[in-house]
């Protein structure tokens, strides 16, 4: 039996729905990224479980006498409402599926937790699970398993979002109102993902009511929203509009400051999807994403950037058991900022585009095995920077060369029962990088000379690089609560991110694995205890994780990444590892919800020409780092939620002494990244009247008790005695209140 | 340029977000037990004598302006004619030339031994670019501040791989070069080869009509160029989690010394705030 999963009030489909079969215990599948499933049975009648978290369970039971159809509608069942929970609405998919390091949000917590003035973000939420660090205050950019901020992959309806962040990185650019859930793998990474060391943010958005016609919206202290959806043809197709735009200039206009209340700052966000069914077999979609962030003073600089992205995918069902999606992708990132004083007048670009391909199949063999294969191929086109000067501004105009490059990959899996407790879940992915010409290539000597210039013209191979990354995942069930789950997987990244910080900034540089520069490549290992208690409404998992990373970047001293043809003369490599432990409780059920998590965990980095060629910790290297969230509906009135978190600081690289040069007092520097900033620590409230159906209110407070984080220790000299020279600490957000109306039509 | 505008910037929009400003001393532990060499050496294009400075590391938080000089120290320039001239010690750690002559187009070399070790550098000193002229806009700074924006107009080479550093002094301040917060004015012509420059230095509240300014154009090495560059890195630089690792200037003097060694050409031009 095959067929479709959906919600039975809008239908949308559900992803990771269980299907189970009540008689044979073990025996089940979960349903696609499109709601599909498929389950080959035995002759004869079984009462089939649909299990989703938030919905009513399905029962049913059907005779299967030859191959059928069977679409099931779940009504949603708000998981919070109400004392008694049925025992067998919860699942145990914590414990039973082989996917380890994974963690899937559900719309609704990431809408019961709010960020910074009263925002939902979903990058900012997953940062609460244990295994996802923050990159710091004031951005979206975040570390998984000790992992560099470059190595992972943010896909929004399977394309690449380079740089997800607004507002230079406190707010995501994924407007919660459009997505239907967010998958965060941190390890085990399955082999039809790859192009990425360390994540994968598979974020999948809402289809639209097929139903009926409806929409929501915000109005909130720095931006609102509008959510408009509803069907094309009733059942058949149906479509739905995002839309999102701060007004942070309208405050700025309150300035008595002529430079900044003629300044322009704003961004948006616009999603928008479409989808139809064509007959029984066949479903498209078209989705759109396109968002901007600006900032303009006129005459005197302005910024901005954006990305752009489309994906039109087709589904299509072979017989009963092999379902697959044919996905053509483009997404775009760009920036520009211009000098606009009188005297010089000019301005800089740079950015990325992709053209990708994608095909993905879904054979569900039979009740014990089901194989996933398929192929990506993407061109990218790197556009490192150009300057646009007019001719009175006394700078010239450099554009610096394109590249071009090719990446593909191919890769088969399989999940298979192969004892009645052990499931295993084997794949491969091949993966190729060729650097592509019209271009110069230049080859540097130590120092960084150019020693050799070579032209290739158009569509010429200038470099290939295949790797082969074997990807295993198990599970040994030991019962229906408990089980112990491994993996070991090996991915490969060619693109890296070269940047003058750490946090995602507008003006970040993408660049090719090349002749100069090698792919990296890492080696991770996880042993997880996996155990669901109180009768499934508790999930918790403890997982160990060693993580090895080659060919990792940094870059020598005084590197001047900005508008340089040699950018590759700068880099050096090395080696990072990491390693850790991991605690997470989990409820999911009930009035009260929330998690608890903890990590353990060190990262190390080594390279030959940087403090001696000793290892150093790494800048993201936290010992401990932990986040509570706690979530309390009470009586469909209120909704309150606390988060609290913790981590250990950073290291850093503080002076060990100081000396005289050139009349100035300078700092001596022996160790990197030998102290560490002061430890952070916050805790956010929030709380939400639900004023009717279809408004609440909502009151939040960030940083509750004030909390001055270290966002950055300055040493300068003190201002009432120049000999003396103190430490001053920065800190961007203490308390900061917030007001959000919200409503649905 | 960009770069440092849109850090201003970002700073700026977070301390308007928080509507105090949020910055407090605080105290930090640093294990202070390590001592360097700093050498200092120059040779300009002017008769001379010119002068190398020794000295060393100190405490971080010291409550004192001097650092302990060295003594005692051989030290020896030369340069590609043969010159060998060994600096006497003036004062304690102070050391002169005698008979170098530093000439636009030629390189020169430093030897000091001291304590057991031996440092050596070379520098090239380029040739020397003039000043076409000096000019001074009255301008509305960012924040309401008012002063003054002086013009330092030169041509730059036809060939690229010229290297500048502009000095900015008023005999009406203490120091002298405390214009615009004393920072390091280091240009290169990667994006302007062959053109006329025009640089911009922006005196603030403390620079009055009627004050002196004397401007020197320092034609540079590019050894030195990425010294001051890396220097000024260092002393612009802020341990904040975005920003990268700071480390020790990229000098041209070998075997672990800090400090270095510039041979440099200097025209001089001054000009009367109006």
């Amino acid at each position: 039996m095959s067929g479709t999963v959906k919600n039975g009030e809008t239908g949308e489909a559900l992803i990771g729905a269980a299907v189970v079969v009540k008689e044979l215990s073990g025996v089940g599948v979960v349903s696609n990224a499109y709601g599909f499933y498929s389950l080959t049975l035995p002759q004869g009648a079984y009462t089939i479980l649909v299990q989703y978290l938030g919905f009513k369970t399905a029962a049913d039971t059907i005779v299967l006498a030859r191959d059928r159809i069977v679409n099931f509608n779940l009504l949603p069942q708000p998981i919070k409402i109400g004392e008694v929970v049925i025992s067998g609405e919860r699942t145990n998919a914590n414990v039973t599926s082989t996917e380890v390091s994974a963690k899937k949000l559900e719309i609704d917590e990431i809408k019961s937790i709010p960020v910074l003035l009263g925002e939902k973000d979903i990058l900012k939420t997953i940062q609460l699970l244990p295994g996802v660090k923050s990159a710091g205050e004031g951005s979206t950019g975040f570390y998984a398993r000790g992992g560099s901020i470059d190595q992972n992959l943010i896909v929004l309806d399977e394309a690449p979002v380079y740089n997800p962040s607004h507002l230079l990185g406190y707010l995501s650019v994924f407007n919660a109102d459009a997505i239907k859930d967010v998958e965060v793998i941190t390890g085990g990474m399955p082999s039809e993902y790859g192009g990425r060391l360390s994540s994968v943010i598979d974020i999948r958005t809402n289809d639209g009511n097929m139903k009926e016609f409806g929409g929501s919206g915000g109005i909130g202290l720095i931006d609102s929203r509008l959510m408009l959806n509803g069907p094309i043809v009733k059942d058949q197709g149906s479509f739905i509009i995002t839309a999102r735009r701060t007004y942070v200039d309208l405050f700025l206009r309150l300035s008595k400051d002529t430079m900044i209340n003629r300044a322009s700052v704003y961004f948006y966000d616009l999603n928008m999807k479409a989808n139809y069914t064509l007959g029984e077999k066949d479903h498209i979609f078209l989705s759109g994403y396109f968002g901007r962030d600006n900032f303009d003073y006129p005459n005197y600089f302005g910024f901005n950037w954006g990305n752009t992205t489309a994906t039109l995918r087709w589904n299509h069902i072979f017989g009963d058991h092999l379902f697959s999606n044919t996905s053509f992708i483009v997404s775009d990132y760009n920036y520009s900022s211009s000098d606009e004083t009188s005297t010089s007048q000019s301005e800089i670009s740079s950015g990325i585009q992709d053209l990708n391909f994608k095909m993905d199949f879904q054979y569900f063999t039979n009740s014990q095995s089901t194989l996933k294969f398929g192929i990506n191929s993407m061109y990218h086109t790197f556009m490192p920077g150009s300057v646009t000067a007019t001719t009175s501004s006394g700078t010239n105009s450099l554009n610096l060369e394109h590249r071009y490059a090719l990446e593909n990959g191919v890769y088969f899996s399989n999940e298979l029962n192969v004892l009645q407790d052990l499931k295993v879940n084997y794949g491969l992915r091949f993966s190729t990088f060729s650097l592509l010409g019209p271009g110069h290539i230049y080859t540097y000597d130590q120092d960084g000379n150019v020693i050799d210039t070579a032209t290739y013209p158009s569509g010429k191979f200038i470099k290939t690089y295949t790797n082969l990354e074997p990807r295993l995942s198990m599970n040994f069930l030991l019962d229906e609560t408990n089980s112990i789950k491994a993996s070991y997987t090996r991915t490969t990244q060619y693109l890296h991110l070269l940047s003058n910080s750490t946090s995602t900034n507008p003006s970040d540089l993408w660049v090719p694995s090349s002749n100069n520069v090698a792919p990296q490549y890492a080696d991770q290992g996880t042993l997880g205890y996996f155990r669901n208690f109180g009768d499934n409404a508790f999930e918790s998992s403890l997982e160990v994780y060693y993580k090895n990373m080659h060919n990792v970047i940094d870059y020598k001293n005084g590197a001047d990444l900005q508008l340089n043809p040699n950018v590759e003369a700068l880099l050096v490599y090395g080696r990072a590892w990491s390693y850790g432990a991991e605690l997470l409780v989990r409820k999911r059920y009930g009035p009260i919800s929330g998690w608890i998590g903890y990590t353990l965990s060190r990262t190390d980095e080594q390279f030959a020409t940087i403090n001696n060629g000793q290892p150093f910790p790494a800048r993201q290297d936290r010992t401990h780092d932990i986040s509570i969230v706690f979530i309390y509906d009470y009586a469909s009135t209120w909704n309150f939620s606390a988060t609290w978190v913790y981590n250990t600081g950073n290291a850093v690289t503080f002076p060990n002494g100081n000396y005289y040069v050139d009349g100035r007092l300078v700092p001596y520097y022996t160790q990197r990244d030998g102290y560490r900033m002061p430890a952070y620590h916050r805790l956010d409230l929030s709380a939400t009247w639900i004023l009717g159906p279809h408004s609440n209110l909502n009151f939040s407070i960030y940083n509750a008790y004030d909390r001055w984080n270290a966002y950055s220790i300055e040493f300068r000299q003190d201002p009432n005695n120049p000999s003396q020279t103190q430490a001053v600490q920065t800190t961007i957000f203490p308390i900061i209140p917030s007001v959000t109306y919200n409503f649905t039509f | 340029m960009f770069i440092n505008r849109l850090t201003l910037f970002i700073i700026l929009i977070a301390v308007a977000c928080c509507l105090m400003s949020c910055q407090e001393v605080v105290s930090i532990n640093l294990n202070q037990n390590s001592l360097n060499i700093v050498i200092e050496g120059v040779v300009q294009d002017h008769p001379g004598p010119y002068s190398v400075l020794l000295s060393m590391t100190g405490d971080y938080f010291t409550p004192s302006l001097y650092f302990p000089p060295v003594s005692n120290a051989l030290i020896i320039m030369s340069d590609e004619m043969g010159h060998r001239d060994t600096l006497k010690e003036v004062a304690n750690g102070t050391y002169q030339t005698s008979t170098v002559q530093g000439v636009p187009g030629k390189s020169y070399q430093l030897s000091v031994v001291v304590q057991g070790k031996e440092y050596d550098a070379t520098s090239s000193m380029p040739q020397k670019v003039f000043i076409d002229s000096l000019y001074d806009v009255p301008r509305q700074g960012f924040d309401g501040d008012k002063g003054y924006d002086i013009y330092v107009v030169f041509r730059d080479p036809p060939e690229l791989g010229n290297y500048y550093r502009v000095n900015a002094k008023s005999s009406a301040l203490i120091p002298a070069d405390s214009i615009d917060g004393r920072r390091y004015r280091l240009y290169t012509d990667k994006l302007t080869n062959g053109n006329e420059m025009a640089v911009r230095i922006r005196a603030g509240r403390n620079v009055n009509p009627g004050d002196t300014i004397t401007i020197d154009l320092l034609s540079i090495d590019k050894a030195t160029y990425d010294y001051f560059h890396t220097l000024s890195d260092i002393l612009t630089s802020d341990q904040s989690p975005t920003s990268l690792a700071p480390a020790n200037p990229t000098t041209n003097i070998s075997g672990s010394a800090l400090g270095y060694f510039a041979a440099y050409a200097v025209d001089s031009k001054q000009i009367v705030v109006r």
